[in-house]
């Protein structure tokens, strides 16, 4: 059996006997480690070794079995390579993570292989193994680094090993055939199971994956009447997180309606004076001016606004924002965030001089919230600016959002404009640790029949649905309730603004 | 089943109707390895009586082999997975759950069957060793199995099993055969028939069977579950070689670790005391020597002169003659051929009589 293994393996012996004269492949010596067997398992007894030394082996090939209480486990090679030495014989007990055997593989620069998994031996330390090929000199584990490309996926008994959630199937493949993969740009988990054997891929499948890529463009996704398992990506994952830990909040809510009718009537006017630099160049009038400004002295220059921060009409959040930022500086409890830094000691609220709002936004690629800081000192205008860039790099793939639109730091309050999805008019938001004191869904605004209004006749008026929910640790419902009016008498009056020459 | 390269098991739930043993645990293995990795399996099945010894035991110590061989037809056969040794026959009903190695537990499937004997009026438990027990005595033995991707639980029922017969087969009080293998660990056993009258080989299997498919989200039972008969097989090349391997001398002695076997006996001419060291079913070296008896025992027979200084070298000649053969399969005129004697009739010498007495002791041993 051991002539016919090598006639099979052919080419990777050879491989191995040239490896010197070949620029980027080095033979390495690694150590294979009794991995945890799980089962709280903590030795095992080696029963027998499928393998001698200086017997060729294939990752996936039977290496030992190993017996602990009342289980049999069979391990396998993680690598291809050879046999060199069998570190615990048979009959005796191995703990786990110790050494079982070493086993020489060729390294080829391909093949990037994270530097935990190469341990190279240091041939001083082992006087008697003569036949350990030449070993080179930048033996650091750090040095593999310039090998890497495409991690190579571990095999479940390699000792560094740690499962990876989202791959439920691994993939079989001989480092030809990996190698092959990767010249021609093919992804092998687009393949996996491969027509081999136990679903090895086989070059044959790579070249019908192209053939078949080729006339048919990108693969369609396969429906079937089945139950599928999905894993959360890590956007959602996080958000999962962060809501178990939103169960120590304890939330209040609270709702009303904003009457928007006068500002509705504002926003055309607001919108014909859109200043210049939040607009985007092709619709910049360019009426020549007989008298210009500048002509004494030039004003100060605007700032630079991206082009994902230029827009051409206002809608109503900014000006919901900019009201609930005067709100708070007239209520400091809003503009204060949870800083209890012991927890045996008592709370702390730490009030922030500016009004902080997160934004929640929905992306392709997860909720997120990133926050305007200061938004009390920012205008109408530059805070729909604000919104318009911050949604620009949510819906960036991957997303464009950083630590700067979203610092650890975070808003007092939340806004979550879920109006613009569907038309709501309440909600029940959730409050997450880092997400502030308070949180506001905004519904759809909608054009309703107000009986109180015109003298008992009735009016029509633009409503909106706000509902809150805040963290009753630190506010009393009285007191949402009453910050709430504050706003509305902004909202519903915005003429109020004028006074402060906001 | 079609005849096919590629066969593979597509059902979840597997009853085999043969009685086979070595079929049954070929099945077993071939189910094992090639079903789906990430879909659980149930098999079912009863064996004709054996015993079955753990993969990595040794069956000198495990099982009463001259009590074995008077019984006809009774093989004892070594298992894949680990664990201690059982006795088979009709009134045992064995069960193997296959899961992905990852999510396997064996608590967990233990409880499966713990439920499903529950469920037919027992009240049953499980103990440290996470076998199910009535009580303080046992009703099931478990075993496990891990490869690569998969792991499987399987153990015994005892349902109304002849327990004089296992009593019998599994006695083996051999203590100074020191062995590097897994012991078994002795307990009480019972059957379900004692605690409750009622219960049969068909409502045990039709309980698991329940039991695994909630668990394991099973809706279509009737379509899952898959009768195999051993015709059925026939094509199947991993199997038949299974079939083949159990028996053979290589997988049932040659997989025996390492043991020594101390033993004394007491000749009318002194007392020899051997010390036999095994390893894989071979005789890896045999020390004998030779205390002479006092005065007070021989004081019938007469001591011939010299018969300590013949005796030596023969004793040498014996070692010589095991080494390298399988234990327990060495014959007494084959130990005696190795010193020249032919045959148990040839010469009468005393020296030549001692060595026949050895000879056949030693025989006799290996066979105990």
């Amino acid at each position: 059996m051991f002539t016919r293994r090598l006639q099979g393996k052919r080419f990777l012996v050879a491989c191995l006997h040239t490896s010197r004269r070949v620029q980027n492949s080095r033979k390495v010596i690694e150590k294979f480690k009794l991995a945890d067997i799980g089962e709280g398992i903590t030795e095992c007894e080696i029963i027998k070794w499928n393998v001698k030394p200086q017997a060729v082996i294939q990752a996936f090939d039977p290496l030992c079995e190993v017996q602990s209480d009342k289980a049999s486990v069979e391990i396998t090679s993680p690598f291809d390579g050879v046999v060199t030495e069998l570190l615990v014989q048979e009959g005796q007990v191995a703990k786990v993570g110790s050494n079982l055997c070493l086993i020489e593989v060729v390294k080829e620069a391909a093949i990037g292989i994270s530097p935990n998994v190469a341990e190279p031996v240091n041939t001083s330390s082992n006087p008697d193994t003569n036949s350990l090929p030449t070993i080179e000199s930048e033996q650091e584990p750090g040095s593999s680094k310039e090998f890497a490309s495409a991690p190579r996926r571990k095999h479940p008994m390699d000792p560094t090993f740690t499962p990876d959630t989202k791959s439920n199937s691994p993939i079989y493949a001989t480092p030809s055939v990996r190698h092959i993969a990767r010249q021609r740009g093919v992804d092998l988990s687009q393949l996996a199971p491969g027509s081999g054997k136990d679903g090895r891929i086989e070059r044959r499948d790579i070249d019908d994956y192209l053939a078949g890529a080729a006339t048919t463009g990108a693969p369609v996704a396969l429906q079937d009447d089945q139950d599928v398992v999905v894993e959360l990506g890590r956007t959602r994952h996080s958000m999962w997180k962060a809501m178990e830990k939103s169960l120590h909040i304890p939330h209040f809510g609270y709702s009303t309606t904003l009457d928007l009718t006068t500002l509705h009537g504002l926003l055309p006017s607001l919108n014909a004076n859109i200043p210049p630099h939040f607009l985007p160049p092709s619709v910049i009038p360019t009426l020549p001016l007989a008298v210009s400004p500048s002509s004494v002295y030039p004003p100060s220059p605007p700032p630079e606004v991206p082009p994902s921060g230029q827009y051409t009409r206002l809608t109503y959040l900014p000006f919901l924002l900019k009201t609930l930022a005067k709100s708070m500086l007239e209520w400091p409890l809003f503009r204060a965030s949870i800083t209890t830094t012991d927890p045996s000691s008592k709370p702390t609220l730490t009030i922030r001089p500016h009004s902080d709002i997160s934004v929640a936004l929905s992306t392709p690629n997860g909720l997120y919230t990133p926050t305007i800081q200061s938004a009390d000192s920012h205008s109408m205008y530059a805070l729909s600016s604000q919104l318009k860039y911050l949604s620009h790099l949510g819906r960036q793939i991957p997303c464009g959002l950083t630590p700067k639109e979203m610092p650890k730091r975070g808003g007092t309050l939340t806004v979550s404009n879920v109006g613009a999805i569907g038309a709501g008019d309440f909600a029940a938001p959730v409050l997450v640790p880092g997400g502030g004191v308070a949180i506001v869904a905004l519904g759809r605004a909608k054009w309703v029949w107000d009986v109180d209004r015109g003298d008992g006749s009735g009016e029509r008026r633009l409503k909106l649905g706000v509902s809150w929910s805040a963290d009753h640790r630190v506010i009393e419902g009285a007191e949402l309730a009453a910050f709430v009016e504050c706003w509305r008498g902004y909202v519903e009056n915005p003429a109020r603004l004028i006074a402060d020459s906001v | 089943m079609p005849s096919s390269p590629n066969l593979i098991p597509t059902h979840s739930i597997y009853l085999s109707k043969s009685t086979n043993p070595y079929f049954n645990l070929s099945l077993e293995d071939w189910l094992f390895r090639h079903k789906a990795p990430n879909e659980p399996l149930l098999l079912l099945y009863r064996d004709d009586p054996c015993v079955v010894i753990g993969r990595n035991q040794n069956p000198w110590k495990e099982v009463n082999l001259p009590a074995l061989r008077v019984r006809e037809g009774v093989p004892f056969i070594r298992r894949r997975s680990g664990g201690g040794t059982v006795y088979h026959d009709l009134g045992n009903t064995n069960f193997s759950i296959h899961l992905p190695r990852t999510s396997f537990d064996r608590h967990m499937t233990a409880q499966v069957v713990l439920r499903a004997v529950c469920s037919l009026g027992i009240d049953a438990t499980v103990n440290d060793r996470n076998d199910i027990c009535v009580g303080k005595e046992k009703v099931s033995g478990s075993a496990y199995k891990i490869v690569s991707q998969r792991a499987y639980h399987h153990g015994t029922m005892l349902i109304s099993t002849q327990l004089n017969t296992l009593g019998d087969l599994l006695h083996n009080t051999k203590d100074t055969m020191e062995t590097k293998g897994v012991a078994s660990v002795r307990s009480p056993v019972r059957n379900l028939q004692q605690f409750n009258r009622g219960v049969t080989h068909e409502a045990f299997v039709d309980a698991v069977v329940h039991e695994f498919s909630k668990e394991y989200g099973i809706r279509n039972v009737d379509g899952e579950v898959q009768i195999v008969s051993e015709a059925s097989c026939r094509d199947i090349e991993y199997i038949q070689n299974g079939m083949s391997e159990l028996p053979s001398w290589e997988w049932a002695y040659g997989q025996t670790p390492e043991f020594t076997y101390t033993v004394s006996q007491a000749f009318e001419w002194g007392t020899v005391t051997a010390k036999i060291r095994s390893k894989h079913g071979i005789i890896l070296d045999c020390a004998c020597s030779l205390s002479v008896a006092d005065d007070s025992v021989s004081s019938m027979s007469a001591i011939q002169p010299g018969v300590v200084d013949s005796l030596n070298p023969q004793l040498k000649d014996i070692e010589r003659a095991l080494l390298n053969r399988r234990y327990g399969f060495v014959s007494a005129i084959e130990i005696l051929k190795g010193l020249g004697i032919n045959g148990m009739d040839d010469e009468t010498g005393s020296g030549v009589r001692a060595a026949k007495d050895i000879a056949l002791w030693l025989e006799r041993i290996m066979n105990s």
